[in-house]
């Protein structure tokens, strides 16, 4: 995970080995990471493979034609792209511990409370890029936190730790990469009027596959910098 | 005539009751090509279903219990369950109900079609059998299909020139008994659009007799 990435003109990678996965990736791409804490929760055994997102190389196009991150890709050639399909796949395709409930009911709830987050994402990035070119991003921020409410309400309604319940499951992975981002979009001051939420990400820090995963705000930030400026470097930051 | 040809519930309309045990009820509109994904579904798996339609411009003070936006489709079954978003409805649906399999039964092509549910717009590259997902319909067939009944009343049709693929694909479809139950005829389409735009709130009840 920590490899660096590959770039325009790089040869392209073999065939995915009998009997494992890989990924191709980028180490400060949130919706990469949900697909890495899903693999990570369920112990499959994976390779990394990081992708410069600002000098694809030309075969990564072959694995997908969006040229985004992530994507995976088995020894039997199949690609799976899109983050949430990706973590759909593992949680079916893989045994041991199931991230999705099997009642259809909880099932379609979670995917319910996903949509409840969707817009969330570009709230944050829009909020950032304000915020970096110093305008005034309070009406950004006064907009993610109805947001936040919402999930809020999700908590306090079904009184439980966790969104599907007093475990860790699928839903909450999903949504973690922009709770991490959270103190670097200078967003901490919502916190306190979002007690549960508090106590989620609390609760999240102290899950395995998170903590594998948890990356210094420093690290984020010097990256964002790096990326917005277009730099080449942005993605292998701090290797 | 389809099994929700019934005059939409406005505002200042009474809440129905609890939906019967072995029944399921989906709020609806006849025109909304959402909820028809989930009426393609219920009519595919022979799921006994009841539709209640709303009407849109007037939503009923209650609707808003059943959605918090008021919008359409909502499944709502005798457990007091409330499920929204057209594809989870559809999803729901699959995994509850026995009998015909929509959603394929292998893990890749599951994914597959979740991939090209994503791309809908950009269908074109990706067909290379008669139906989305093989040789017989499947899920994504159904999913796609509102649309383009909808391509001759809009006009367009014109889109579909260059793709024979596609026309081949809806000429497919045209013959399956499940779209062909829930056809709507195309004056009708026109009729409610006609009166949608001028902001009528009786373009929802176009078409109905009594």
């Amino acid at each position: 995970m920590s490899a660096k990435s590959l770039s325009a003109g790089s040869a392209p990678p073999g065939p995915v080995p009998e009997g494992s996965l890989r990924v191709y990736s980028m180490r400060f791409c949130p919706y990469a990471q949900r697909t890495l804490l899903v693999l990570m929760a369920k112990g499959i055994r994976h390779e990394v493979i990081n992708i410069n997102l600002k000098s694809k190389p030309e075969w990564f196009f072959k694995k997908n034609p969006l040229g985004l991150v992530p994507v995976l890709e088995n020894s039997q050639g199949q690609l799976i792209r899109e983050s949430v399909i990706t973590c759909e796949y593992l949680d079916e395709a893989y045994p041991g511990k199931k991230l999705l409930p099997d009642d259809p009911y909880e099932k379609a709830c979670q995917k319910m409370i996903f949509e409840l987050f969707s817009n969330v994402p570009s709230l944050m990035v829009s909020s950032f890029k304000l915020q970096q070119n110093k305008e005034d991003c309070s009406g950004i921020k006064e907009e993610l936190k109805k947001e936040f409410n919402k999930l809020e309400e999700v908590l306090t309604k079904k009184r439980t730790t966790f969104f599907g319940g007093n475990s860790v499951s699928m839903i909450d992975y999903l949504i973690w990469p922009w709770f991490e981002r959270l103190e670097l979009m200078e967003l901490n001051e919502w916190a306190t009027q979002t007690a549960k939420l508090k106590l989620w990400i609390a609760a999240m820090k102290e899950d395995p596959a998170v903590k594998a995963l948890l990356m210094d705000v420093k690290h984020y930030q010097n990256f964002l910098r790096l990326y917005l400026q277009n730099s080449l470097e942005a993605c292998d930051y701090g290797l | 005539m389809s099994g929700d040809a019934t005059r939409t519930l406005r505002k200042g309309s009474c809440p129905p009751g609890p939906v019967p045990e072995g029944l399921i009820r989906v709020y609806s509109m006849r025109f909304c090509p959402y909820s028809h994904r989930t009426r393609l579904v219920l009519k595919a798996k022979g799921i006994r279903h009841e539709v209640i339609n709303i009407n849109l411009r007037s939503k009923p003070d209650w609707y808003y219990t059943k959605h918090p936006f008021g919008q359409i489709p909502v499944l709502e079954n005798s457990q007091c369950q409330l499920i929204y978003e057209s594809v989870i409805t559809c999803e729901y649906l699959d995994d509850t109900y026995p009998g015909r399999k929509l959603f394929p039964c292998d893990t890749y092509e599951r994914a597959r079609q979740k991939m090209l549910l994503e791309l809908f717009c950009k269908i074109l590259d990706y067909q290379n059998t008669t139906f989305f997902g093989g040789d017989h319909i499947t899920m994504i067939d159904y999913l796609f299909w509102p649309w383009f009944e909808r391509l001759d009343v809009y006009g367009v049709a014109d889109c579909v020139d260059h793709t024979p693929m596609l026309r081949l694909w809806i000429a497919a479809m045209k013959r399956d008994p499940t779209v062909c139950a829930l056809l709507t005829d195309k004056h009708i389409f026109l009729g409610f659009l006609n009166l949608y735009f001028q902001n009528s709130p009786n373009a929802f009840d176009f078409g109905l007799i009594c």
